[in-house]
């Protein structure tokens, strides 16, 4: 019986290592795969399936089911040598950390697979994360929800949400950074920057007159159908070429960016996307960007003149916290409104 | 039309700053209780026969109110016209639009028009104010049509000089040309469609003009015969070109000439105004220089101030201020600023004169009567204008090829922001083409800049081929949404920040989306997005949609989507707007009444003009600081009527 079981020992190290040499390591074996490999004397199948149970034993074969048919996947044997040392539990949540890969699996998903006791689980979980096996990690879907992946992937962009996340988080400011970036990019190019030397004479003939601030660049725009302005692929190499990003960026997140920009009014899309135009000359966009937000407490007047004005803006009621309760002979009514008068005299003011 | 509170609010503000308070006392009772008979008006409003009559045959002059004989009971109905109450507030603009266009004269001419609520010629003729003004006007012999404009750059130099100056020699000219100054200017109105003639249609709502035609097309006999839904559509066909026929008071047709009205001001005639001025006999070879067909023209045109515009308007004609025609006029002039915030300045003096163009052949802003929905609206396209027409409206001056960029896409700029050489050589060749402005090129160049404006994201044109001729035209109710977004946006951005007009522009481009999807595409962190999406929905400007996964609706199996709906909060805005405006009103009824011993001793006639001679120093200070606080309000006012133009009329 011993010999039996050393030879189904040596069968099953021959069967591993034809596997390894013969097929990649994510292939998924079936029975018949094992038995083409003529390693079985006579394709004996209750011996092979004594030599994968083996295997499976040793931690170097993981059983999977798939229609219905036991199929089988190969483990490294440092993998291997990590879950030999393992107890039986933490083998288990190993094992169901492992088949969700880079999505990572929310820790009340383990606790159902496994059945086991959320404080077994976390005692699991603890020793596993100590041996730096797994890692947790935050999904931006579900902030909320604590998830483990194994430590050597890298979480997959559903998780974490693309380029513009970091720690599961919106990074502002590095979006905001490349944004100003991506802007002042496609505003150079979707200006026509008049030469110093002819600057003087074009004014001249476009008023009539000389400007005096001759100074200032001038920048005029292309001509319609103008064929200059910048592609999605020359913005993301820009910005990858900047030194901007730690990262380098995919086209596809550039392209919500730019879209992002859109949304702002900034850019333009031309050509169902295909080009991006700038709506402010290169000037405008960096004084723009220079320009400090205001502060709490600041002059509200000042802080306002950038914003674009309309008669509701301006008149007191458009700011009114309680206009909907103003009412002729109300306690808020035109004759005892306290904000007409600062008004009056702001605006007389100057 | 339904009234809200605070329309019905600012109306009555309205007439009483302009009327006084009878006239807002029987409005407000109209408006409170609808159509009422003339016992029943008594009735309500309190006030005696004899006011009641003298309120309503004024406010009836005015427009202001509609009646309507029913053939039924023969019983006479009285209904206010809020829109005509309305317009009250619109009258500064609409007469500062009309003296930019047709000079100072045109604007009191219509401005009298406007006090008088309508008017025969006759009557006009008659009218001292009107009279007295024609001494404004220099060596008014030769000079034609450029009288009009001249005004009003004679006004600029100093009028007053002029006036008395140019009475004693000129006493003679100006007798003679006393009548024939006013009728031209009437035509130039008229021909702009800026009044028109009064009909008797005009006196009755436009339901009941409506009842009252679907009946007359009813008892036709041919109509009789048909049946069901032919018949339906029949009366409401014909209902409605008789309606149309019975308010039409165009007074444009024979007044147009080459598509362009009597007494439009051009551009290209503007630019030479000054050495019409100067040699009014040589403007005619200058012109001639620059393009063939000009002088041609210009002598066209003088032949028509003298032959054609001798003959006076008929003074039996009864006239009225045409608003809708207005409307049209101060949209396009909305549109033009549009176009001022980024285009070059010379696609701005073409879009000038393109919206010109249109205007002429546009009547009103839209053909339905109110706002059609978002989303519902089809395009409307306003009359195609041809290209050639343009390029002869343009001032010939004008550098078309100065102020846009070389056509050849430009090597891609280095890192340091520096061009390369051979960019610089693009840009001179573009100067040499100016060198050599041939029809063909000037056409080429103001088909450049047009189609420059029609460049997202405003599309300000549409370029539109008939029959191989290029034409442009502007596509109206796409650009009056934008407006209308535009306005909104303002508000946004001031309340909420920029943030929030990002979201609020993701979620009208997307429709209704959930919180996460909406993060992903307006990239902001969660704290922000929902600091702002929670106040902009207090504010009422977005709104959650829940959509529960199961009959229990529980909250967790529950869909949150964020929406904004940019037709509700237009007319919730709109509400606003006139509340703000009544309140502004209010506030100077209250500043006055603050002030109101001052005032009335300011007021009293013999203080009344000499000012200076009777208060002292502190008074005259503490009057000008009166005036122009009150100038302020009225300021606001006005600038909100903007926004009501835009949420409403256009």
């Amino acid at each position: 019986m011993a010999s039996a079981g050393s030879q189904v020992a040596e069968l099953a190290s021959k069967l591993y290592d034809a596997c390894v040499n013969e097929f990649d390591p994510d292939h998924l074996f079936y029975q018949n795969d094992f038995l083409n490999l003529k390693v079985i004397p006579k394709n004996d199948v209750a011996l092979l399936l004594e030599c994968t149970q083996s295997l499976v034993n040793q931690n170097l074969f993981r059983l999977l089911q798939k229609d219905g048919k036991l199929t089988w996947k190969l483990i490294d044997r440092e993998d291997a040598e990590k879950l030999r040392n393992l107890t039986p539990d933490e083998a288990m949540v190993y094992n169901v950390i492992h088949s969700t890969e880079r999505t990572g699996i929310w820790v009340r998903h383990i606790g159902n697979r496994t059945n086991l006791h959320k404080s077994i689980l976390d005692r699991c979980l603890k020793s596993l994360e100590g041996k730096n096996y797994i890692k947790s990690l935050h999904n931006v879907k579900y902030p909320s929800r604590k998830m483990y992946m194994l430590a050597g992937l890298a979480p997959s962009e559903e998780v974490t949400g693309g380029a513009w996340f970091t720690d599961g988080v919106l990074d502002a400011n590095f979006i905001n950074s490349v944004a100003g970036y991506i802007e002042y990019t496609v505003s150079r190019k979707s200006w026509y920057e008049v030469p110093a030397s002819d600057r003087k004479k074009r004014i001249k003939t476009a008023s009539g007159k000389v400007d005096v601030k001759t100074d200032e660049k001038t920048y005029l725009p292309y001509p319609h159908g103008y064929a200059g302005y910048p592609t999605v692929a020359q913005i993301a190499s820009a910005v990858n070429e900047s030194g901007i990003t730690p990262v380098r960026l995919g086209e596809e997140s550039v392209v919500q960016l730019l879209e992002m920009l859109c949304y702002d009014n900034k850019l333009v899309a031309l050509g169902n996307g295909e080009w991006y135009r700038s709506l402010k000359s290169p000037d405008a966009v960096k004084a723009n960007q220079s320009r400090k937000p205001p502060i709490e407490g600041d002059d509200l007047s000042v802080a306002n003149k950038h914003l674009v004005k309309n008669g509701m803006t301006e008149a007191p009621c458009g700011q009114c916290p309680v206009f909907r309760l103003c009412a002729p002979g109300g306690a808020v009514s035109p004759e005892t409104c306290e904000y007409f008068d600062p008004w009056l005299n702001n605006g007389l003011g100057f | 039309m339904m009234m809200s509170q605070c329309s019905t609010e600012l109306c009555m503000l309205l007439i009483e700053d302009n009327f006084g308070e009878l006239f807002a006392r029987i409005f407000t009772v109209l408006q409170r209780y609808e159509r009422l008979t003339l016992p029943r008006l008594r009735f309500y409003a309190r006030l005696t026969d004899r006011q009641l009559h003298h309120g309503l045959s004024a406010m009836i002059q005015h427009h202001l109110i509609y009646h309507f004989t029913s053939l039924d009971d023969g019983n006479t109905y009285y209904e206010a016209n809020p829109q005509a109450a309305y317009s009250l507030v619109r009258s500064g603009k609409i007469l500062q639009l009309v003296e930019t266009r047709l000079g100072e004269y045109a604007a009191q001419v219509l401005e009298a028009i406007m006090s008088l609520g309508h008017s025969s010629i006759a009557h006009l003729e008659t009218l001292p104010e009107l009279q007295s003004k024609r001494q404004r006007i220099p060596n008014g012999v030769n000079q034609g049509e450029n009288t009009v404009e001249n005004t009003v750059e004679d006004t600029v130099d100093g009028n007053g000089e002029k006036e008395e100056d140019s009475a004693a020699p000129n006493g003679n000219h100006v007798v003679r040309e006393k009548p024939v100054h006013l009728h031209p200017t009437l035509k130039s109105l008229a021909s702009h469609g800026y009044i028109h003639r009064l009909r008797e249609a005009h006196f009755q709502s436009p339901n009941d003009n409506w009842i009252d035609a679907s009946r007359i097309i009813a008892s036709r006999p041919d109509v009789k015969q048909m049946k069901g839904k032919q018949q339906a559509t029949e009366i409401e066909e014909k209902a409605k070109d008789l309606v149309k026929e019975r308010t039409e008071g165009d007074l444009s047709r024979g007044l147009i000439y080459n598509g362009l009205p009597q007494g439009a001001k051009r551009k290209r005639d503007h630019g030479n105004s000054e050495s019409n001025k100067q040699a009014p006999n040589g403007t005619n070879g200058v012109n001639g220089d620059h393009v063939e067909d000009e002088g041609e023209e210009d002598n066209d045109w003088s032949e028509d101030e003298d032959g054609v515009d001798s003959i006076p308007m008929d003074s039996n004609l009864i006239v009225r201020v045409n608003y809708e025609k207005l409307d049209v006029a101060l949209r396009n002039t909305r549109f033009l600023d549009l176009a001022k915030q980024d285009a070059p300045s010379a696609s701005v003096e073409i879009y000038d004169c393109l919206l010109r163009r249109i205007e002429y052949q546009t009547a009103r802003c839209r053909d339905s009567y109110e706002i059609p929905r978002e989303g519902e609206e089809g395009e409307q396209y306003s009359a195609p204008i041809q290209l050639s027409s343009i390029v002869e409206d343009v001032d010939p001056n004008l550098d078309l090829t100065g102020c846009i960029g070389p056509m050849e896409p430009s090597t891609v700029l280095n890192r340091g922001g520096k061009r390369p050489l051979d960019d610089e050589t693009n840009g001179v060749n573009g100067d040499e083409h100016e060198d050599e402005p041939s029809g063909q090129n000037r056409a080429y160049g103001i088909d450049q800049h047009l189609s420059i404006l029609s460049q997202p994201p405003l599309n300000l044109t549409t370029k539109h081929v008939i029959s191989g001729l290029p034409t442009w035209r502007v596509a109206f109710r796409g650009l009056a949404r934008k407006l209308r977004h535009l306005e909104l946006e303002r508000m946004i951005e001031s309340r909420y920040g920029d943030v929030a007009l990002r979201v609020v522009r993701v979620l009208h481009a997307k429709g209704k989306l959930d919180e996460k999807r909406l993060q992903e595409i307006s990239l902001l962190p969660f704290k922000d997005l929902r600091q702002t999406l929670a106040s902009m929905q207090t504010g009422g400007f977005v709104d959650l949609q829940e959509v529960p996964r199961d009959a229990q609706r529980q909250p967790s199996k529950t869909i949150y989507l964020w929406y904004y709906d940019p037709d509700r909060v237009c007319s919730s805005m709109l509400e606003d707007t006139y509340k703000a405006m009544s309140r502004c009103l209010q506030r100077i009824k209250f500043e006055r009444g603050r002030e109101r011993d001052f005032l009335e001793k300011t007021e009293r006639t013999d203080v009344k003009g000499h000012e200076e001679e009777f208060l002292s120093e502190a008074e005259l200070e503490h009057l000008r600081n009166w005036k122009a606080k009150e100038a302020l309000l009225l300021a606001e006012v006005s600038r909100l009527d903007d926004m009501v133009a835009v949420f409403r009329d256009y």
